[in-house]
């Protein structure tokens, strides 16, 4: 990185669109809540003691707006009840199952002496790792450790708890990271939890809250926020790894996702490059069907961590975090593939108090895509079912499996499968767009599915720091390179506009305007203009393939 | 409170399906079918509606699979639909699962549409949701953990608190080829099963043991509880006990 050159210049108006004309990608009303990926994480990180109780309870529940909405008063007094019979039920289950976890904790700790816990952080399970993840209670019980085993990790946990707690209570302050030489480590509060981050990676302090709160939000989505609150009312001392045995997989999955897919960097949603009749097709089946399925919120069908179309209830807008953990869930859940599931799924964005009924069910044997019908009304099972098979016949018949196999299998003949070739600028070697109006996604090589495959198993077997040089980069290698790009340009204090660096590695250039953000890699040594103009280009081929590969419809039911 | 107001939706299907029943059903039925979508229905209801067209079957029974987590319900019923075993990875259920099969028992056919439920604690009170409508449980534990057998006494708890009262319980031990490192005896089992009066088999969704046997009784007695003057009706005790010996030389 010698000779890396930083440059942030104004942009003049003939790089820009003229005013009249929107930005690649964008259309008047989006599916998805526009978001600046860091706003939130950032107000997250300047945010004082008082202010985050204060934003914890005041939440206003969706749920039961759109059930007094559809005019079941009746059922949402019926909703209220049930979930206090739940409150009931966990006492009872608590003495059911009391007995396995303490017998757990028991051996546990007769096995392990005080000088094994010494060493136990020096073992291999846990040196050398590139991040590491604790999730722990704030009377610093162990809930969740990225690496190890989190029982044997209630020393280092103590610690945490202690460090987090002195700087509270001492100082009325909080205490959000640590740094020294080679690594960072980051703190987030959060209601009853405390998630620590603790990185070698080049990843900025914004990006690692950016993390943990999406680990904190997974969590939430299994629980709900009011539980979870209330359970740490009732007993501070509570093990919640009981309640979310299961969901430890949800949270492993979700960590290396995050790593790899800029979705998550952007604060943006990826979707399949289809044909525009192919997804109009797919979007009207869906809306024929479920008209008249008067609970149903939200219709979403996904392939492969990309989005193919969501229909909505009128009003409502989904926040891409929220499908971010739709498709982690999805992702990580083999059980899906066999039968048809109903399953309850909080969306902690949309409403964090409450459990949207979700109808979960890949549409055939021979695609791929997976429908998720949400819905606030919790014995909607056979109505849903139903409708499912009605759109799965009305898309096998109009050829839509064929489009989505296509583009899932990236047959050679899309101009989607291959971009850079498709668009001609042999310089290019990566790009990565971002619309902010529609917070959509596109990336030159977006990454398959046995790539996905591939980096975890890698990263089953360890996650641990290697300084091999990669012959050829993958989608995953030039993101992990945009981060510190996307850290400066979203830096609060000093935003940049433009960043352009070249070196004898690559050249890149990242650039953010009020519609979007554009990150490109080129080959080494390039000009700025020859570098102005590629990007030129690749916005026009962008704009023209627009109605391809985003989303440009809002359809409601 | 909530659940008296479901329990309340909850027929006898299984009885309207038997042969004799069907006709006029199938009338009240036509009538229906032009509504579901105007107002939700209740699950039963759309559940016929959607099967009189693609299959015919005699009796229809509504089975749930219990049990703590990790004691191979979803193995279980994988072996029992598609004769398969998942070997190697633990998946793990999210909420609840459903899927169906057709079981010809004394040349009926009985239509079992069987959920199978998340084991984990988090995911029960979804699970209780759909217990009262339940026809059939089979309860399984696991005979390599205690833990999941002596978790057995707390399901038939709320079994008994949220069923309906003339459920069909069924409790099973499984992974019964894992001869080593059993931990719970034949005999714990064939003793808690006869204090509540619930039959009993030990199974394997691994080599298939039983499984095919305990669904067949599953599905006798529901044809037996739909048809109660029917003169085959089974003893319910006997007959597993007999197969168990025959085909299990683990536990003999």
């Amino acid at each position: 990185m010698a000779s890396s050159s930083k440059d942030s210049f104004p942009t003049t108006s003939n790089q820009e669109n003229p005013p009249d004309e929107l930005e690649p990608g964008a259309c008047y009303e989006s599916i998805l809540n526009p978001t600046d990926s860091f706003e939130e994480f950032a107000s997250e990180m300047s945010s004082s003691l008082q202010e985050r109780n204060i934003l914890l309870n005041t939440k206003s529940s969706t749920i039961h707006e759109i059930q007094s909405e559809i005019g079941e008063s009746l059922k949402e007094n019926t909703q209220i009840k049930s979930t206090k019979s739940t409150d009931d039920l966990q006492g009872k289950e608590e003495s059911m199952t009391a007995s396995t976890s303490n017998s757990n904790l028991i051996d546990q700790s007769e096995d392990d002496t005080d000088n094994e816990k010494d060493d136990y952080l020096q073992s291999p399970e846990l040196v050398n790792k590139e991040k590491h993840v604790f999730i722990l209670s704030s009377a610093g019980k162990p809930i969740y450790s990225r690496y190890g085993n989190e029982d044997k990790l209630a020393g280092l946990c103590g610690v945490i708890q202690a460090l987090v707690s002195v700087v509270e209570e001492q100082n009325q302050d909080i205490l959000r990271s640590i740094t020294t030489k080679d690594c960072k480590a980051v703190f987030l509060v959060k209601g009853p939890l405390i998630l620590v981050a603790v990185s070698k990676s080049n990843e900025s302090e914004t990006q690692l809250v950016l993390q943990l709160t999406y680990a904190f939000n997974q969590i939430v989505s299994v629980l709900t926020l009011t539980q979870l609150n209330r359970i740490f009312e009732q007993r501070r001392n509570y093990d919640l790894r009981r309640l979310l045995s299961g969901a430890e997989r949800l949270i492993d999955h979700l960590l290396i996702f995050m790593e790899k897919d800029p979705a998550f960097l952007l604060g943006a949603v990826r979707c399949l490059p289809l044909p525009e009749k192919a997804r109009e097709n797919i979007t009207s089946a869906i809306q024929s069907t479920c008209s008249k399925i008067r609970d149903l919120v939200f219709a979403i069908m996904l392939a492969g961590n990309q989005l193919i179309t969501l229909v909505r209830m009128k009003k409502y807008t989904l926040h891409p975090s929220d499908i971010h953990l739709l498709f982690n869930l999805v992702r990580s859940s083999e059980s899906f593939k066999t039968a048809e599931s109903w399953t309850p799924i909080c969306l902690p964005k949309f409403d964090s108090t409450g459990f949207l009924h979700g109808h979960v069910s890949y549409i055939s044997e021979d695609c791929q895509a997976c429908l998720l019908l949400l819905t606030v009304q919790r014995d909607a099972f056979f109505p849903l079912s139903q409708a499912k098979h009605t759109i799965a016949e009305k898309l096998r018949r109009s050829n839509c499996l064929v489009a989505i196999n296509d583009a899932l299998n990236r047959n050679e003949e899309l101009p989607t499968t291959n971009p850079l070739k498709h668009i001609g600028i042999p310089e290019i070697r990566h790009f990565m767009y971002k619309c902010k109006s529609t917070a959509q996604l596109f990336t030159s090589d977006p990454i398959s599915l046995d790539k996905l495959q591939d980096y975890r198993i890698r990263h089953k077997e360890g996650g641990d720091i290697c300084e091999k040089k990669v012959e050829k980069l993958s989608d995953i290698d030039y993101v992990r390179n945009y981060r510190q790009f996307c850290a400066q340009i979203h830096c609060m204090s000093t935003p940049a506009k433009l960043i352009f660096r070249s070196n004898s590695h690559d050249t890149i250039l990242a650039w953010i305007t009020h519609g979007f953000e554009l990150y490109v890699t080129f080959d080494p040594l390039m000009e700025k203009d020859q570098a102005i103009r590629a990007v030129d280009r690749l916005l026009k081929w962008i704009k023209r393939e627009e109605q391809r590969i985003f989303i440009m419809h809002a359809p409601t039911f | 409170m909530e659940k008296r107001v479901v329990v309340g939706r909850v027929r006898p299907t299984w009885a309207r399906n038997l042969p004799e029943a069907r006709e006029d059903d199938d009338k009240s039925e036509q009538g229906i079918a032009v509504m579901p979508h105007s107002e939700p229905p209740s699950p039963t209801d759309t559940w016929e509606q959607h099967n009189k067209q693609d299959d015919k079957y005699d009796v229809f029974g509504k089975v749930m699979l219990l049990g703590d987590s990790g004691v191979g319900k979803t193995c279980m019923l994988v072996r029992f639909r598609d004769g398969t075993f998942l070997a190697g990875n633990y998946i793990s259920t999210v909420g609840i699962d459903f899927r169906n099969k057709i079981v010809t028992v004394d040349g009926l056919k009985v239509k079992l549409q069987i959920w199978d439920t998340a084991g984990q604690e988090r995911f029960r009170s979804v699970t209780h949701a759909y217990y009262r409508d339940a026809h059939a449980l089979l309860l399984l534990y696991d005979v390599t953990n205690k833990i999941s057998f002596d978790n057995i006494r707390a399901w038939l708890g709320e079994i008994r608190e949220y069923a309906q009262d003339d459920v069909v319980i069924m409790l099973l031990g499984n992974k019964s080829d894992s001869g080593l490192e059993r931990a719970v005896r034949r005999e714990e089992g064939q003793r808690l099963a006869r204090e509540y009066q619930v039959a009993f088999m030990e199974t394997s969704a691994k080599t298939g043991l039983n499984v095919e046997a305990a669904f067949a009784h599953v599905a006798r007695s529901l044809v037996a509880k739909a048809n109660p003057v029917d003169p085959s009706r089974m003893a319910v005790r006997a007959h597993p006990t007999q197969e168990q010996h025959s085909s299990c030389p683990s536990c003999s």
